[in-house]
């Protein structure tokens, strides 16, 4: 019986580690080109950038995806060990605190420079953005006038009172959302904004930003506040009821007539510890070339980081916006004070 | 002796009895055990070792997070808990005692939840409640209540129909012939006996339901779990959510310990040499019908109405071939990591059988890291992995470095699924065997090998499963600590799902559900055959 469950147990582990090995063997062997990136985003759309990136330069990029605070922790356990060479998230917030624990190199060339236009990336070249959305009020057709919804003020005006579902203030986009307005009008009035919001809710926070516009589209409220593309998806899915339930809806891009539509970027920084920094830096360089930008804008319901990349036609359709400016690492610098306002005034 | 529950010489034992257990003996055994112990609670210690640490001062927001979360898991783990249990008792015991139309059928239909991961749960049943409308929407903390309840019921059902299956038929005939009625014989002779195995599977069900983080998040309810995730990823301080993953540790060491101590304090050995056939009470007409009724709504609510709202989302967007590499992977890394944790799971539990005061309790501390997200404890093991490299002994985290922490990041997590089950299994085991088998000149492993592993194999069976599943839907602790390119069902499930794509979510998830499936079925058909006289 021992016999049995010893040969058993070692066949188990041989077979792991030979699992390990082939692993190993794809990626550090003496020939071998890669470059490895850390990254918590998941889309489809970035495995096609990868093969892009491959089929371009012959060089092989290895994923390791997860959230980007747990990757944040991988990497400062791994220290000067680390095998990351890149980090790409979604949400300058995200970005920023990785740049703050010290673990990005500052990196600045011609191609990123001229890529990337100056509000989408970290001042010091820290990160670079490589596609941008927009945090947008997405609210019911039969119920709403847009022009009652065109700024972030009016989701805290008392006419809304139990009409307005929101997500989670743990969501990063949340917080970039608030740490915007912390930097343009300062805490307090964005205190009083999210206390306005606040006491409109209809229920707790619950839910991912798709669960939002879902509850607006069955009449469960009147409005939110999600990220474009979500409802975009929603537009397209493949499930007929989600369908139905983006018909219901519309969206606007507030504060058109103030400071703009607050944007965000999903983006990438070399690792200070990278071991291939070159291999970063083209692969960084290649996310804001045109050819990926083209590969990324038909695939992926995100804004192009260029205004001359044409975007997927969906997004052409709701045509130009005008976008908020202000320095993407104050997204990052706000988002303590952002996290601490949110609990004073209750939006878990 | 047929049973000596409850009688006096049990309760005070005489010089003679204690002599038959003495302090832990320096044997191989007990060496692994100790080893065991070692890796199973090394993570979970140096998160409370981290949260302890002076430098780190816990910032105001952390004791209102701490405050609140408590609340929400005392209440989710008292509604969901005491539904698992009752739910999982009453099950178990209708399918092992009882006599009713479809009996074969839902002994292991039963099992199916377990499949399930919580957040799988809670995603398909707001979608399904949506689609129809929100006139019965599953949402809030009673939401919670019930997808716990309906989904962790199999931990308890398990552990339970273990002990139910070996159990003694002369008991129960013994309080039969003694005048007994049916109901006493349930109440006063065959729940009693059961009790470990009953409170080792509810330890369980707590012990997830607190640890739970995807379910509870989406249901926007304020847990310990839910604090721990806030201030690490809302506030981004670490430092804080590692001080209430502690709390959360030492409450589950708290509760591990007084369970222990309670179901300590009487000795449950029984059992004789001769078995026969359980007698099966034969439900009437209408009470066949009610337990059939009640097993299949069990079944309905916590596997078949999700599984075909998945298989209905898979349908509208299939990509199997994707998903073929991951499925793969899957079953290898549960297939290993179950192996591995259960290997260490059994010694930890034969030697916390043989030792006494302070070495049992600090055997039992190995299996707190079930009460915390896996990503805590991934956090715990990365930490000692920073030490480790540090100090200079290992490199980076190369491909099979990796895997070899995410096993270890297993065992770490769900040693307790193992020692649970197990210990509950060996509970039976009467002191005499073991002591007879020493007469006989039988050394620790032959002993360990020869009388504990066969006592307890009907519970090594369902620690094995329970292990398997809870490894293949495990998702936070693979994310992190896995090699490059390396994906399972979970992560794919999981990649899709937090990028909000439930319809590409959906065959993942489904995937991991059939995965589940052929163990389970194997498995509880070695259950009802593992019975001795009965193959």
């Amino acid at each position: 019986m021992l016999n049995r469950r010893s040969f058993t147990l070692l066949g188990a582990s041989a077979a792991l580690a030979a699992c390990g090995q082939n692993n190993a063997k794809d990626g550090t062997g003496a020939d071998a080109d890669y470059v490895n990136v850390y990254t918590a985003r998941h889309y489809d759309a970035d495995r096609q950038l990868y093969a892009a990136f491959e089929e371009a330069t012959g060089v092989r990029v290895r994923a390791l995806t997860g959230s980007a605070e747990q990757l944040l922790e991988r990497i400062r356990a791994e220290g000067d060990a680390t095998e990351a060479d890149l980090f790409i998230s979604a949400d300058a917030g995200n970005l920023w605190r990785v740049k703050d624990a010290g673990l990005f190199q500052n990196v600045t060339t011609p191609a990123l420079e001229q890529g990337v236009p100056a509000h989408l990336r970290d001042p010091d070249g820290a990160f670079w953005g490589f596609t941008k959305r927009a945090r947008v009020i997405v609210y019911r057709k039969d119920a709403v006038q847009p022009a009652q919804l065109a700024s972030y003020d009016d989701l805290a005006n008392p006419r809304f009172r139990n009409q307005i579902v929101m997500r989670s203030s743990t969501n990063t986009y949340q917080l970039s959302t608030l740490a915007s307005r912390i930097e343009r009008l300062g805490a307090e009035n964005a205190r009083q904004w999210a206390a306005g919001v606040r006491a409109n809710f209809v229920r707790d926070p619950q839910g991912s930003d798709t669960d939002q516009i879902k509850a607006v589209a069955a009449g469960e409220a009147q409005a939110t506040l999600v990220n474009h593309y979500y409802l975009v998806r929603l537009m397209k899915s493949e499930d007929p009821a989600e369908r139905e339930a983006a018909n219901r809806v519309s969206l606007v891009f507030p504060d058109q007539a103030g400071a703009g539509t607050h944007i965000n970027i999903s983006g990438g920084g070399v690792i200070a510890n990278a071991k291939r920094r070159d291999r970063a830096v083209q692969f960084l360089e290649f996310l804001v070339s045109d050819a990926a930008q083209n590969v990324i804008a038909p695939l992926n319901t995100e804004f192009p980081i260029r205004p001359t990349i044409t975007p997927a036609p969906e997004l052409a359709a709701l045509g130009a916006f005008k976008e908020e400016n202000i320095p993407l690492d104050a997204l990052g610098r706000h988002q303590a004070e952002a996290a601490r306002i949110f609990e004073e005034v209750g939006w878990r | 002796m047929a049973l000596d529950y409850g009688s006096p010489a049990s309760r005070r034992p005489t010089p003679a009895q204690a002599g038959e257990t003495p302090a832990v003996p320096v044997d191989g055994v007990a060496i692994a055990a100790t080893l065991a112990t070692l890796i199973c609670a090394a993570p979970a210690v140096a998160v409370i070792a981290l949260a302890l640490a002076p430098d780190r001062a816990g910032a105001a927001f952390g004791s209102n997070l701490l405050g609140d979360g408590a609340v929400g898991t005392f209440a989710l783990v008292m509604l969901g808990g005491v539904g698992a249990v009752l739910f999982g008792a009453a099950a178990a015991w209708l399918v092992s005692l009882a006599q009713f139309p479809g009996r074969g059928l839902f002994e292991w239909l039963l099992v199916l939840p377990l499949a399930a991961p919580s957040y799988v749960l809670a995603y398909a049943y707001t979608g399904m409640t949506w689609a129809n409308g929100s006139a019965l929407e599953v949402r809030g903390l009673w939401g919670a209540a019930f997808i716990y309840a309906a989904g962790l019921y199999p931990y308890v059902y398990l552990a339970a129909r273990a002990a139910f299956v070996s159990q003694s038929a002369c008991a129960l005939e013994a309080a039969r012939t003694l005048g007994a009625k049916p109901r006493d014989v349930v109440w006063r002779v065959a729940l009693p006996l059961a009790r470990p195995g009953i409170a080792a599977g509810g330890a369980l069900a707590c012990m997830e339901i607190a640890a739970d983080y995807g379910a509870a998040q989406h249901f926007g309810l304020t847990t310990l779990s839910t604090a721990v995730f806030r201030a690490w990823y809302a506030h981004g301080a670490p430092h804080v959510a590692l001080q209430i993953s502690a709390v959360l540790l030492l409450a589950a060491l708290v509760f591990l310990v007084v369970e222990r101590w309670a179901r300590g304090r009487a000795s449950y050995a029984g059992g004789s040499t001769r078995w026969r056939m359980l007698p099966r009470y034969e439900l009437g007409p209408l009470g066949g019908g009610l337990a059939a009724v009640f097993c299949a709504a069990l079944v309905l609510f916590g596997a078949a109405l999700p599984l075909l709202w998945l298989g209905r989302l898979a349908v509208l967007h299939p990509h199997f071939v994707e998903v073929a590499e991951p499925f793969a992977n899957s079953l290898l890394l549960s297939a290993g990591g179950a192996m591995g944790t259960l290997s260490l799971a059994c010694a930890i539990a034969v030697a916390a059988r043989r030792a006494t005061g302070i070495g049992k309790a600090s055997l039992y501390a190995a299996a707190m890291g079930y009460a915390a997200p896996g990503a805590v404890i991934a956090m715990g093991a990365l930490a000692l992995f920073g030490l480790a490299r540090e100090a200079g002994w290992i490199g980076g985290l190369s491909s099979s470095l990796a895997l070899a922490a995410l096993l270890w990041g297993y065992a770490a997590r769900f040693s307790a699924a193992g020692v649970g089950p197990i210990d509950a299994g060996l509970t039976r085991l009467s002191k005499g065997l073991d002591a007879s088998a020493r007469t006989l000149g039988a050394g620790p492993w032959r002993r360990f090998a020869e009388v504990d592993v066969p006592i307890a194999a009907p519970a090594l069976a369902a620690a094995a499963l329970i292990l398997f599943v809870e490894i293949l839907k495990e998702l936070p602790a693979t994310l992190i600590l896995r090699p490059f390119d390396f994906d399972t069902l979970a992560v794919r499930a999981h990649a899709y799902a937090s990028d909000e794509r439930l319809l590409e979510a959906a065959t993942p998830s489904l995937l991991i559900f059939l995965a589940g499936l052929l163990p389970i079925i194997l498995l509880t058909r070695g259950l009802a055959r593992s019975r001795a006289g009965q193959r």
